[in-house]
């Protein structure tokens, strides 16, 4: 049964890239333009042509809509490929910063930090948001790292992540519910995982950390192309296991912290991306899923968030309500296929 | 002609953390000579692998590759020079078999990895060699054990070491599988002047293609010898502990 693998070209790839980069375009064009105010594609054109236009609209776009859709667009790219770098790191394809609990200990640790600041009379600014997200990050992962050495099944190990999610959440909860300063408002939006609220500020400091840490990832394709047939195999061909764990663990930490430190938990991405684009691109090639998984992620996210702001308006969704509609199928389709392969 | 020696091994001791699995192993392999590891289940012959490697640390010895210490050469260096053809799947799916050998050019290429024209060729007469150019574009976990194995084997080519090392590489074959795999490691180690260690439970295999077998038994080398000194009846039932009453029920 020798079935041969459906062979793409260097050009297929090349279609599915300008694919992706198209629907990146229109997804960040219809979020910059629909809202409570919609904004017609001249008007847009006018204003980054510099031809004046209204002052409530330049404001509305400068000031509220590009920080928030450049937020989602970096993001949901971090979120993928922190996926994607789990995934390969744990030979699990149902393994994400979501779902093994390292968003919620990242959510919790910045929480922590929020409070203490605000009791302080100190404002946080991105950077040290990043670091608390970050050091909340690496104790779940680095806890979820040790149970994976003693937890045989994969399975058992995504349970025992979502156990280390609820009890991060549950810490979370507690201190935003006894927190009762009126900035503490933004605090419950934010723990529910929202785009919203960003600010020229966070978007420069996202669109800055996310590309160093995206040229990272790209420096890890070699040994990871290595890596993802095995430990044994890796050592073989001349792989320094210790460095590339190090390098994965560090960078999917940042990746998730960096989201979590502006949008709270987002649901899904993470696992979801990563395995559509396996099954669109029909490779694992690291050079292929990396840049793949990224723009994927980021189309997902600027969608969700289009929906998120518009369905229910002038209500806003839960960005994590809207990923889990679209995601979770595709994990549960990541299981189901799983299983059939294993049963080849 | 005397032939070069290409691995010196002497006084090695061998375990795992804190335990000694082996102690005392002593050869020597010359230049596109083949060496069998024969013994008992658990005597360490995976062990004693993995230590030549450097996958494992050694406890105490030498295991020197043409006079340098293998422990102590830097990681890309050792993986030109040492490939080791491992049992097992491979970890991913939707990897053609001609990507998993193009990992053996891993300690060749640049920082981004990306493959020479000379690599490609490489790739491609390691995938000839070991019999595995037929199915190159198939998926590697879409094809038999037996044709897996000789992937695995045009991988560790691709890497043009001078040394290969092969744990139990026939164990899961069927007979053909075994006879195809043997023929292609012979070729291989004829016509690049390779040596190879392999660890074997097919006596008559090992006796057929081995120039030397070394016996692990007890968690100590044995005896070591060409396969006409070794694989006598009497000493193989003495190896793996067969006794009088069992083998009795298997006669006539």
């Amino acid at each position: 049964m020798n079935k041969e693998i459906k062979k793409k070209s260097n050009l297929s790839y090349f279609v599915l890239f300008m694919i992706l980069g198209i629907l990146t375009a229109v997804f960040f064009a219809a979020n910059i333009c629909t809202g409570s105010v919609n904004i017609g594609l001249d008007s847009l054109t006018d204003l980054i042509c510099g031809r004046g236009g209204d002052d409530t609209v330049r404001s509305i776009i400068v000031d509220i809509r590009l920080p928030r859709t450049i937020a989602a667009f970096f993001l949901g790219g971090a979120l993928a490929l922190s996926g994607y770098l789990l995934q390969t790191y744990l030979y699990n394809p149902i393994a994400g910063p979501f779902i093994l609990g390292i968003s919620s200990g990242a959510k919790m640790t910045v929480a922590v930090a929020m409070m203490v600041f605000m009791n302080a009379g100190i404002r946080m600014n991105s950077f040290t948001l990043i670091m608390a997200a970050f050091v909340g990050s690496m104790i779940s992962m680095l806890f979820v790292l040790f149970l994976s050495d003693r937890v045989g099944s994969m399975a058992m190990l995504v349970i025992s992540g979502m156990m280390i999610g609820y009890i991060c959440s549950a810490i979370t909860d507690l201190i935003v519910t006894f927190a009762d300063d009126a900035n503490i408002v933004n605090l419950h939006n934010w723990s529910r995982g929202s785009f919203s609220g960003m600010n020229h500020e966070n978007a420069a400091v996202i669109a800055v950390v996310i590309p160093l840490a995206f040229t990272g990832v790209l420096l890890l394709a070699k040994p990871i192309s290595a890596w993802q047939m095995g430990e044994s195999y890796a050592v073989s061909v001349g792989v320094n296991l210790k460095a590339v764990r190090f390098a994965i663990v560090i960078l999917s930490g940042i990746l998730s912290a960096c989201t979590v430190a502006f949008a709270g938990p987002v649901s899904f991405v993470g696992v979801a991306a990563p395995h559509l684009v396996r099954r669109m691109f029909g490779t694992v090639r690291p050079m292929v899923m990396i840049p793949a998984c990224f723009m994927s992620g980021a189309v997902f996210c600027l969608f969700c968030d289009l929906l998120a702001r518009t369905v229910m308006a002038p209500t806003e969704l839960g960005i994590s309500t809207v990923t889990a509609v679209f995601g979770a199928p595709v994990v549960l389709a990541a299981v189901i296929e799983r299983r059939a392969s294993r049963m080849r | 002609m005397v032939k070069d020696t290409v691995l010196k091994v002497y006084g090695l001791d061998a375990g795992y953390d804190g335990k000694l699995v082996v102690s005392g192993i002593d050869f020597q392999l010359a230049e596109g000579e083949i060496l069998s590891l024969i013994g008992p289940n658990g005597a360490g012959k995976s062990t004693i692998l993995k230590t030549i490697s450097a996958q494992l640390d050694k406890k105490s010895g030498s295991v020197s590759f043409k006079g340098r210490e293998v422990s102590l050469m830097e990681r890309k260096e050792r993986a030109r020079e040492i490939a080791v053809v491992l049992t097992g799947g491979i970890k991913t799916g939707m990897l053609s078999c001609r990507e998993v050998v193009e990992s053996g050019r891993y300690p060749y290429t640049g920082i981004l990895g990306k493959l020479s024209d000379t690599d490609r060729q490489i790739v491609d007469d390691a995938m000839r060699l070991a019999g595995a150019d037929i199915y190159a574009e198939s998926d590697i976990d879409r094809i038999s054990d037996g044709q897996r194995q000789r992937v695995l084997l045009a991988c560790a080519i691709a890497q043009e070491p001078k040394l290969i090392l092969l744990d139990e590489p026939t164990s899961f074959l069927d007979i053909k599988g075994k006879y195809e795999f043997m023929d292609a490691l012979v070729r291989l180690c004829k016509e690049r002047k390779m040596s190879a260690i392999m660890s074997i439970h097919e006596l008559e295999l090992a006796g057929k293609v081995s120039d030397r077998i070394l016996c692990i038994r007890d968690n100590k080398a044995d005896r070591y010898g060409t396969p006409d000194e070794i694989l006598k009846n009497d000493y193989i039932a003495e190896l793996f502990g067969l006794d009088d009453e069992l083998m009795k029920k298997f006669r006539d």
